[in-house]
């Protein structure tokens, strides 16, 4: 099946947002990023020069204060030719660059974070994907719990038990579950 | 005679031969997870192989680092989401071919150039390490200082909207190379006297946190958008095809062996470079680059499995690595009582012939599994966006994580996630942040080294550049690229080359 105008035209923008040439206007909200990231990168170039300051070409801060003096030399050539751009019509901060589902992605990934490491990976998991399919996908609760639960075990099974990767376990009686599998294998053979 | 025998062991002893099956395809399908690395599966798999006998050990290690690299590929071309960074060039005009419904040819382009890359490095390994090592060995830290520069101005041609964000984005992500505690003099960098600054901003976590995050916060903007169906009619490219490629592949794979053999620089490197020799050469490519263009793809997947092989050749020969994994195998080769370096040749040949002996059988099943098994591996762009996007997230989480049992890793991967957003929101490209940190330690290293040798001397410094032959043409490249980028550029070969423009058009 081959994508339909429609597809096409929204898949067009995705492919522009990577490989985007030189746009002619604002995209809302491009200004104040651009003057936050020369405020940050000034702020660097102090910190840099506050590493070893002109101390010798080989000491440790001299490579640091050309990078950052690179950021504050280019980030100052963004702003400048930003801030004349005129604004992009048609579109606006909130619906095209943080509309809600993206500010409450965000929000649960932040969640995710902080209860990883006191609930452990599987309940924070099983939260997270519950929360954030349900919220994006708009299904039943029934579709939603057996989606998040199905891509959970896949996660759980790859990571945990083939790559023994060690994951917090916080409240989830985890190594007495994988305990209880392991009897129930070795006892029936 | 020995040696040889050494290097069909492993096509003769099943046991072998399985694991590097085994590696191979666990290999292809870790590159292709997001937020799972195979320099990350690699130094997993030393903790439970080191009571190994060091063949099963090293082949499946090399089963696993063959696949890997080829296996990036494949997420790169579906979600845009480079598996490893060795396919961020893959993604640019693979991505756009799944777009158009063209995933099946994509991915066999990728899958044959791969292994006609990997095959060249294979040979080039085999027949000139030797030579190859000792032209290496003639290098000064200026030059790798040089090419380190080198590397950091390709992100003009490949930032796609300007040169100064690209070159904006590149010192951005030297800059978060450089965070934590320097390795000469202990002085604390961007550390703000904050201990879990001190070690640094794992590059792991930049990478899921810059690629994998902010992708997944950009398809958000889509939600509503039907998954594509991939139409999957043909997957082994037509000879006529294959045949069209040649020459570029074998230009690229030159590349990729080169810069693979190069201590410090690998397949990521060598694929951009690669591309970026595409994008100079190719006249009429099959679409404009950026958008499907299959010199895009053949490009930088023959050059990064090309740049397996060269990565061995300092491993091997030296006892440097050519890049994070061959790193890691070192530290394997160290624990199984193997000594990597000048000697390791001329003591234990077989060791270097099994190796040479795994990475062709590696080779020949990554083109199996790649040309198998594709259909089931495409139903994940059929899977619903908003389950897709949760899963990824939740991968990304679990990827920077694991790097270090650290949850600092899952802190700076989210807020490069946020940051990676509104970056390509705003047209900053992102492969450069990435360059950027790869780059940052040989730039550093080398930029002190060279300048401690010249007595902190500028004047002597440029003098040794200028009287080198080799650093002479590194500075010359440099200041060429430089230039070639500018717009100043552009208008003197509108007026120089009138006639060529009119017939590109």
């Amino acid at each position: 099946m081959s994508p339909t105008d429609h597809d096409t035209e929204a898949l067009q923008d995705e492919v522009t947002d990577l490989h985007e040439h030189a746009r002619d206007t604002r995209r809302p909200g491009e200004a104040g990023f651009t003057i936050l990231l020369l405020l940050a990168s000034l702020f660097l170039l102090w910190s840099a020069y506050d590493i070893s300051g002109f101390e010798a070409l080989s000491a440790p801060g001299t490579l640091p204060m050309v990078t950052t003096l690179i950021m504050v030399i280019t980030g100052g050539l963004i702003m400048l030719r930003t801030i004349k751009l005129p604004p992009v019509s048609g579109e606006t901060f909130g619906q095209n660059i943080l509309p809600m589902a993206l500010v409450i992605m965000a929000v649960l990934l932040v969640c995710y974070g902080l209860l990883l490491k006191p609930l452990g990976f599987l309940p924070t998991s099983m939260l997270f994907l519950t929360i954030s399919i349900k919220l994006l996908w708009r299904q039943g609760w029934v579709k939603t719990l057996g989606v998040s639960f199905l891509v959970l075990v896949i996660i759980y099974v790859v990571f945990r038990i083939i790559f023994t990767v060690l994951m917090p376990s916080g409240i989830f009686p985890e190594a007495e579950m994988l305990q209880f599998f392991r009897n129930l294998i070795g006892g029936g053979a | 005679m020995d040696a040889l025998s050494a290097f069909f062991t492993v096509f003769t002893d099943l046991k072998l031969l399985s694991l590097v099956a085994l590696g191979t395809f666990a290999g292809v399908y870790i590159g292709a997870i997001p937020g799972l690395s195979v320099t990350m599966a690699v130094s997993i798999l030393i903790s439970f192989t080191f009571s190994w006998d060091v063949h099963p050990a090293i082949a499946l290690m090399i089963g696993i680092f063959m696949g890997g690299v080829y296996g990036g590929s494949r997420t790169a071309i579906l979600l845009n989401i480079p598996g490893a960074p060795s396919a961020i060039a893959t993604a640019m005009d693979g991505y756009p071919m799944a777009q158009r419904g063209e995933a099946g040819t994509a991915i066999g382009i990728t899958t044959v150039m791969s292994f006609f890359g990997g095959f060249i490095g294979i040979i080039v390994l085999a027949l000139a390490a030797p030579s190859v090592s000792q032209f290496a060995l003639t290098f000064q830290p200026r030059d790798y200082m040089l090419l380190a520069i080198l590397g950091i101005l390709l992100v003009g041609s490949l930032s796609g909207e300007s040169l100064v964000k690209g070159i904006f984005s590149g010192a951005f992500g030297i800059l978060i190379g450089m965070v934590g505690m320097d390795p000469l003099t202990f002085t604390g960098r961007f550390t703000y006297d904050l201990p879990l600054m001190q070690s640094g901003i794992s590059f792991i976590a930049v990478m899921i946190g810059m690629f994998g995050v902010s992708e997944a916060l950009a398809q958000l903007h889509h939600l509503d958008t039907p998954a594509i169906k991939q139409k999957i009619t043909r997957i082994v490219p037509s000879f006529g095809t294959i045949k069209k490629y040649l020459p570029l592949s074998l230009q690229t794979s030159s590349i990729g062996v080169i810069i693979g053999a190069l201590p410090g620089t690998g397949g990521d490197i060598a694929a951009l470079m690669a591309y970026d020799h595409a994008k100079r050469v190719t006249r009429k490519p099959s679409r404009p680059f950026g958008k499907g263009a299959i010199e895009g793809l053949v490009a930088p997947e023959t050059a990064n499995n090309a740049a397996v092989g060269g990565a061995f050749i300092p491993m091997m020969t030296l006892g440097i690595p050519g890049d994070a994994v061959t790193a890691i195998m070192i530290g394997a080769l160290f624990i199984h009582g193997l000594n990597p370096g000048p000697m390791l040749m001329v003591e234990q040949p077989d060791m270097f012939w099994f190796i040479v002996g795994s990475l062709v059988v590696a080779n020949f099943f990554m083109l199996i599994f790649g040309l198998t098994g594709i259909k089931l591996f495409t139903k994940v762009v059929e899977m619903p966006r908003a389950v897709l996007i949760p899963m990824i997230m939740l991968l990304s989480i679990v990827g920077a994580y694991a790097t270090n049992n650290s949850i600092t890793d899952v802190y700076w991967m989210l807020a490069f996630g946020v940051l990676g957003y509104f970056m390509r929101t705003y047209g900053y490209p992102l492969g450069p942040v990435i360059l950027g940190v790869i780059l940052s330690r040989l730039l550093d290293d080398n930029w002190r080294r060279a300048i401690i040798s010249e007595r902190e001397d500028l004047g002597r410094f440029f003098h040794g550049i200028v009287t080198s032959p080799l650093s002479l043409i590194l500075f010359l490249a440099v200041i060429f690229i430089f230039f070639s980028q500018t717009p100043l550029w552009t208008r003197l070969k509108a007026r120089l080359l009138p006639a060529r423009n009119e017939e590109a058009r």
